[in-house]
């Protein structure tokens, strides 16, 4: 199962993406970002399996859309993709 | 206990608050920091609060309420965000030391605006005059001593037609009146959790136009390499752990003001205030108000040769709790012509019942004609 990473300027800023995957029926949980992916250290990133472009795609529409995007398939690293 | 010092803090809360702060305490962690159930339970808490508080007022994004330890810190943050030394600051007449004293100690060249007690018209003219000399307003939307609305959409509508930016000490309006802080476009507000709004003691709300100079520095559970603050909001200016069991109660409070409305607090508040006129107009009291367009539900009053401390400790004695004294509004009284006596303060909540009310106003009776 691939798993995608959304990653939020803030904690309220994942938070407040997530809330509004969820009202468009999108399920993303608010996870504690990887350390090798948080350039500035500790951040929070949205996790989700499904629907990722057009979760990208509603983030984007509402100008929530501000960190970088990785994807993870079985026991890989985290490789970047665009939006 | 008929308690009637709402305007310093609102007692008693709501059985649901008191539920709110036990449970965040046996069930909650540090938001932000772990990732943990305890954490995010911590942080949802947190998320929900800024939420609902956003849309009670008006705030477009909740990433713009940050969590304080009362008014008096959102304040001053907003102030040392804004204001420097020798900067014109203008404020009304009834301010309250929260603001006075941060300005005072910056340094800043202060204008006062509006002396005349329950008089919008002058308060306006005053304003309208100064605003262009100007480079920064600040002013309460309630004055804590004496009920008084000042005309807050009408200032800010000057302040943004000189663009001049403008601070909101929205203390004693809070859950009471309408506050649209997206329509004011201020750069501030500033409010307490633990009066109006019902949560506990420790909290305080700062509602944010621009992002603002952190009064602290330190962990902040994001972008932890960098050793500065972070430049975005919330993370920006709440430094350390948050009282999440304060934050809990507030929320709870928040809840009961808008399932019970503002306007119905307000209302309510209002016909208190108006009893208690009618019940104390005599030869003896001094009552400070004016009809419910330009004041809230809060009374003062003196009684004539007698000592504000003293009735108030009368009635303490008789387990009526109100507060006496300049109310750390020297500014305020200053203005009314009461800063040699202080006054004596009813405020009210929604908790407070006629009976109280009517019984209050005896004790105070007998304290005034039997005791003097």
């Amino acid at each position: 199962m691939t798993q995608y990473l959304i990653m939020c300027r803030s904690l309220t800023k994942a938070q407040s993406s997530a809330r509004l995957l969820e009202s468009a029926g999108i399920t993303a949980s608010v996870v504690k970002a990887p350390q090798e992916l948080s350039g500035a250290g500790c951040g929070y990133a949205l996790s989700l399996y499904r629907r990722f472009e057009e979760a990208v795609e509603l983030l984007k529409k509402n100008q929530l859309l501000n960190g970088k995007l990785y994807r993870r398939s079985g026991g890989e690293g985290y490789t970047e993709v665009k939006g | 206990m008929i308690y009637l010092d709402n305007a310093a803090t609102t007692l008693p809360k709501p059985v649901s608050v008191e539920r709110a702060v036990c449970r965040a305490m046996q069930s909650m962690a540090s938001p932000g920091r772990g990732a943990h159930p305890p954490a995010m339970r911590a942080a949802e808490t947190l998320f929900q609060c800024r939420s609902e508080a956003a849309e009670l007022f008006h705030v477009p994004e909740a990433e713009r309420v940050v969590f304080t330890m009362n008014a008096t810190h959102a304040l001053n943050i907003a102030i040392r965000s804004k204001a420097h030394r020798g900067a014109k600051v203008l404020i009304s007449g009834f301010e309250h030391n929260s603001v006075t004293r941060p300005l005072a100690d910056l340094g800043a060249n202060i204008t006062v605006a509006g002396r005349k007690l329950f008089d919008r018209e002058d308060t306006l003219k005053e304003f309208q005059r100064e605003i262009p000399r100007a480079e920064l307003v600040v002013c309460t939307h309630v004055s804590n001593v004496f009920g008084y609305i000042l005309p807050i959409d009408e200032i800010a509508g000057m302040c943004r037609k000189y663009k001049v930016p403008l601070i909101v000490d929205a203390s004693q309006s809070a859950g009471i009146l309408d506050l649209d802080f997206q329509r004011l476009g201020a750069a501030f507000a500033a409010m307490p959790g633990h009066k109006a709004l019902l949560g506990p003691q420790g909290t305080g709300i700062l509602l944010c136009g621009e992002e603002g100079l952190p009064l602290m520095q330190g962990g902040s559970g994001s972008d932890s390499i960098p050793q500065h603050m972070p430049e975005y909001l919330p993370d920006r200016l709440e430094a350390g752990t948050h009282n999440t069991t304060g934050v809990a109660g507030l929320l709870a409070g928040i809840r009961f003001v808008r399932e019970k409305g503002p306007e119905n607090i307000r209302r309510h508040e209002r016909s208190l205030l108006e009893l208690m006129l009618k019940e104390l107009e005599n030869e003896k009291t001094e009552l400070f108000a004016a009809d419910a367009s330009v004041q809230s539900g809060v009374l003062s009053l003196r009684v004539r040769g007698r000592s504000c401390e003293d009735i108030a400790e009368g009635l303490s004695q008789r387990s009526v709790c109100v507060r006496s004294g300049l109310h750390c509004a020297p500014t305020a009284h200053r203005s009314a012509g009461t800063l040699e006596t202080g006054t004596i303060r009813f405020s009210f909540s929604p908790f407070v019942t006629e009976a109280q009310v009517l019984s209050a106003c005896q004790i105070l009776r007998e304290i005034i004609f039997k005791e003097s």
